[in-house]
C-alpha cells in the first residue's frame, strides 16, 4: 500500500490535507482531509442574545466574516419579524461586494495563480510579475477599505448589527469608494483576461450539478431567499437541509454534502453556470468571451470564475454607492417585533452558500444550525480528486505530479477550513 | 539567504485564520515583513514551509485536539521565542467559553452524533499556554496590525514589548464618544484590554470583550455596576463568557462564590 499525502495543505485558510491511498494501480481512498478542531460553534450561541449570536458566529471564518455574519443577521431578522430599511439593506450589499472582491482577489491572485505560474507563493512571484501582484494587492486592499468602512473593521467588525447598522459611513468616504471601485476596473478586467489565458486540463472532466442563490429579477447577485439549481430546480432556502444532506465523514471534522445521493458544486463557478447569462457591462463581455460548456464539468474555471466576479463586483459598487448616499437620514435600529419565531438566511459566501438557521424564544437562540460552503464542495472535490488521480495513474505519473495536480484542484475550491471547522496523503500496497 | 534575519514561523492552530489574515491585509508592510526577516514556515501565505529551527515562533488559534497539542510541543522546541497571537491563543477565544467538561462532551454528540474522528482526538478548546510556556502575548480578535508590528520591531531590536495597561473605556474616552454604561447598555469596556482603537463603542456598540481581560480588571466593579442596571447574573455570565474563558469565568465565578 502506498500513501500519497500533503499536509499541510498550504495557501487555504485553515488547517487540512489530501490522502490518497492506492494499492498497485487501483485507488484505494482518495480523501480531502479536515483537521481543523472542532470548535462547536452551533452549541456556543445557544442561549446567547441575537447581538452575541453575530459577534461569536462571525469568528467562525475570518475570511468570510461578513458572509456569516450577514447570513446570521438575515436568519435572526426573519425570525425576530424584522424588516431593515432601504438604507441599511443598500450598505449590507456594498460590504457583501467588498468581501467578494477581496476574498476572490486574495484567492485568484495571491493564493492559486502561483501554481499556474509556477511558485511556491505571490511572494515568490513579485520577481516576474511584480507589477501584476503589487495591483492585486492594491485591489485586495481597497477591498479591505470597503469591509472596514462599512463593517468597523478588515475582520469581525461589529458595525453591521440586528435591526441595521450602528454607525452609517460619510457619504464622502462612500464617494471615493465608487471612485476608487472605476479605477480599479481595468486591472480586474486584465486580470481575467490573464487568468481566462491559463490552460485548464482536461483529463479529468466531468459532469456535476450546481448551486447558488437566486437573487432574482433576472440579475447577478450574492444573496436570495431562494436557491437555483443547475437542472432548472428552484427551491427555497428554508429547504436546506433537503439540499444540502449533511452526513459524518470520519477523515473530516467538516460534515459532507449531498444533494439527491450526488455531490455539487457551490461558489463563484456554479453562480457563473447559474446565472451568468444574466452579466451586462465589462463583467458580461469576459463571461461571453470565456464561457465554454468545459465550465460545467472542470472545477479549475472556478479561478476565472472569480476573476469575473471581481470585474461584476466593481461594477456594482458605484450604483450602490449612489443609492446609499441619496438616502439622507441615516436610519434608527429596528427592534425585533416579537420574541419567538424560526428563520434561514442565505447568502453566498465568496466560495458558495452559506446557510444560518435559528430558532429563538424570549427573544435568545434556542437552536441554531449553520451549513457551510466548504462542507458542501467536499464531496464534490473528492470526486475530481479521484478522476485526476486515475487518469494519473494509468500515465504512470509521479507521486510529486499527483501531489501537485489534486493540491491545485482543492484549492480550486478555494476551500475555508477554518468555516468548514472543517489538505495530500498518497498510500500504495 | 541573509543569515543575521531571524528565522519566523507563523503557525495557525483552530480558529478563524483572522490574525494571520490580519497581517497578509497589511499588503506593502507584508513585503516588508518578508523582507526583514527569514520567514520558515506560514502555510496560509506560502507552500515551502520547512520545521526547521526558529527564532520567533508566532501561534494563533487555540488547541481543540492531542495533535495539535504536540505539534505545539514541537514547535516549542524549536523555538527561542514563542509568541501567542489572538484572543484564542491568548485566553481560547469564543471556542474556550466556559461552559463545563460535562457540557463539552455533550455538546460534541450534539453537533457530531457518536461518530468518531478517524485522524484527530477533539479535546475542549485550550489556550496555548496551558500546553508550552509562551513569552509574550498579543491578543485581539483579531489582532491588531499597527499593534503587532511595533510589537514585532520591538523583538527584532530586542527590546521589551510594551502593552497597554489600560482598559478600552481610556481609548473610549479620548475618541470622546458618549459612554455607553450611562445608556444602561452592557459593555465590557471597564475590564477589557485596550489596542483596538474602541471601535465598538465608536459605532455605537457595546465593548463584546474580544481583546481578553486587561491587566489588574477590576471585576467586582465590572459587575456590581451591571448589577445595578439591573443585568441578571446570566446575561453578566453569557457576555464575560464570550472570549475569555477562564481569564473572565474565574474572576466571574469568585465573585459569584462559585469557586
Amino acid at each position: 500500500m502506498k500513501e500519497i499525502t500533503v499536509e499541510p495543505l498550504s495557501r487555504v485558510e485553515g488547517e487540512g490535507g489530501i490522502t490518497i491511498r492506492l494499492d498497485g494501480k487501483k485507488i484505494k481512498d482518495v480523501h480531502f482531509d479536515i483537521f481543523e478542531g472542532t470548535r462547536l460553534i452551533e452549541t456556543l450561541v445557544e442561549g446567547k442574545t441575537p447581538q452575541e449570536d453575530v459577534s461569536i458566529t462571525c469568528r467562525i471564518c475570518a475570511i468570510c466574516t461578513l458572509s456569516h455574519r450577514y447570513a446570521a443577521l438575515r436568519g435572526l431578522e426573519k425570525a425576530l419579524g424584522i424588516e431593515v430599511p432601504p438604507k441599511a439593506q443598500q450598505l449590507r450589499s456594498l460590504m457583501h461586494l467588498g468581501e467578494c472582491l477581496e476574498s476572490n482577489s486574495l484567492h485568484v491572485y495571491v493564493l492559486a495563480l502561483p501554481d499556474f505560474l509556477g511558485y511556491p507563493s505571490a511572494i515568490a512571484m513579485t520577481e516576474k510579475y511584480g507589477d501584476e501582484v503589487l495591483k492585486a494587492l492594491s485591489l485586495k486592499k481597497f477591498a479591505n477599505h470597503i469591509m472596514e468602512v462599512t463593517s468597523g473593521r478588515m475582520i469581525h467588525g461589529e458595525n453591521p448589527t440586528v435591526g441595521g447598522f450602528g454607525k452609517y459611513p460619510e457619504n464622502e468616504v462612500l464617494l471615493d469608494i465608487k471612485k476608487k471601485a472605476k479605477e480599479m476596473l481595468e486591472f480586474a478586467e486584465f486580470g481575467a483576461n490573464l487568468v481566462g489565458g491559463l490552460d485548464i486540463p482536461d483529463f479529468f472532466d466531468a459532469e456535476t450539478t450546481f448551486m447558488c442563490c437566486e437573487p432574482g429579477d433576472n440579475t447577478f447577485g450574492l444573496v436570495g431567499d431562494e436557491i437555483r439549481i443547475s437542472n432548472g430546480e428552484v427551491v427555497p432556502c428554508e429547504d436546506y437541509q433537503k439540499l444540502t444532506n449533511e452526513k459524518f465523514s470520519a477523515h473530516s471534522a467538516a460534515k459532507h454534502c449531498t444533494y439527491k445521493g450526488k455531490p455539487f458544486t457551490v461558489g463563484a463557478l456554479a453562480r457563473m453556470n447559474n446565472l451568468g447569462d444574466r452579466l451586462k457591462g465589462t463583467s458580461g463581455k469576459l463571461f461571453k468571451k470565456y464561457w465554454n460548456e468545459r465550465w460545467l464539468k472542470n472545477p479549475l474555471y472556478n479561478n476565472l470564475a472569480q476573476a469575473i466576479e471581481i470585474v461584476w463586483a466593481l461594477e456594482q459598487i458605484p450604483k450602490i454607492v449612489d443609492s446609499i448616499v441619496k438616502i439622507k437620514k441615516d436610519p434608527e435600529l429596528v427592534q425585533p417585533t416579537q420574541d419567538k419565531g424560526e428563520g434561514v438566511g442565505a447568502v453566498e459566501a465568496p466560495r458558495g452558500t452559506l446557510y444560518h438557521h435559528y430558532k429563538m424564544k424570549d427573544g435568545l437562540v434556542q437552536k441554531a444550525n449553520f451549513v457551510i460552503p466548504t462542507g458542501q464542495n467536499l464531496e464534490d472535490c473528492e470526486k475530481y480528486l479521484r478522476k485526476a488521480v486515475e487518469a494519473m495513474i494509468k500515465q504512470d505519473a509521479k507521486d510529486e505530479d499527483m501531489r501537485f495536480q489534486c493540491e491545485v484542484i482543492c484549492r480550486a475550491y478555494d476551500p475555508c477550513i477554518s468555516c468548514s471547522t472543517h489538505m495530500v496523503n498518497l498510500e500504495r500496497e | 539567504m541573509d543569515n543575521k534575519k531571524l528565522k519566523v514561523g507563523l503557525y495557525g492552530f483552530t480558529g478563524c485564520n483572522g490574525c494571520q489574515l490580519t497581517i497578509i491585509h497589511t499588503e506593502d508592510r507584508l513585503l516588508e515583513f518578508f523582507e526583514a526577516t527569514d520567514i520558515k514556515s506560514f502555510s496560509l501565505a506560502k507552500s515551502d514551509n520547512d520545521d526547521s529551527e526558529l527564532d520567533i515562533a508566532l501561534v494563533e488559534g487555540s488547541i481543540c485536539n492531542q495533535e495539535q497539542g504536540s505539534h505545539l510541543k514541537d514547535i516549542r522546541k524549536r523555538t527561542k521565542t514563542l509568541v501567542a497571537i489572538g484572543t484564542c491563543a491568548c485566553y481560547g477565544g469564543v471556542q474556550s467559553m466556559e461552559l463545563g467538561a460535562k457540557g463539552w462532551d455533550k455538546r460534541l454528540k450534539k453537533v457530531y452524533g457518536d461518530n468518531n474522528f478517524s485522524n484527530r482526538t477533539p479535546i475542549e478548546s485550550k489556550p496555548i499556554d496551558v500546553f508550552v510556556d509562551v513569552d509574550h502575548y498579543l491578543p485581539g480578535c483579531p489582532i491588531n496590525a499597527d499593534q503587532f508590528f511595533y510589537f514585532f520591531a520591538n523583538l527584532l531590536q530586542e527590546n521589551e514589548p510594551i502593552f497597554p495597561d489600560y482598559p478600552v473605556c481610556y481609548e473610549c474616552r479620548l475618541k470622546e464618544n458618549d459612554c455607553l454604561l450611562l445608556k444602561d447598555i452592557l459593555c465590557l469596556g471597564p475590564i477589557t484590554a485596550a489596542g483596538c482603537g474602541a471601535r465598538c463603542p465608536s459605532h455605537n456598540l457595546p465593548c463584546m470583550g474580544c481583546w481578553g481581560p486587561m491587566k489588574e480588571a477590576n471585576f467586582t466593579s465590572e459587575f456590581d455596576l451591571l448589577k445595578e442596571k439591573n443585568f441578571s447574573i446570566q446575561e453578566i455570565k453569557n457576555r464575560f463568557r464570550i472570549f475569555s474563558g477562564s481569564a473572565t469565568m474565574k474572576p466571574l465565578k469568585k465573585i459569584l462564590g462559585e469557586l
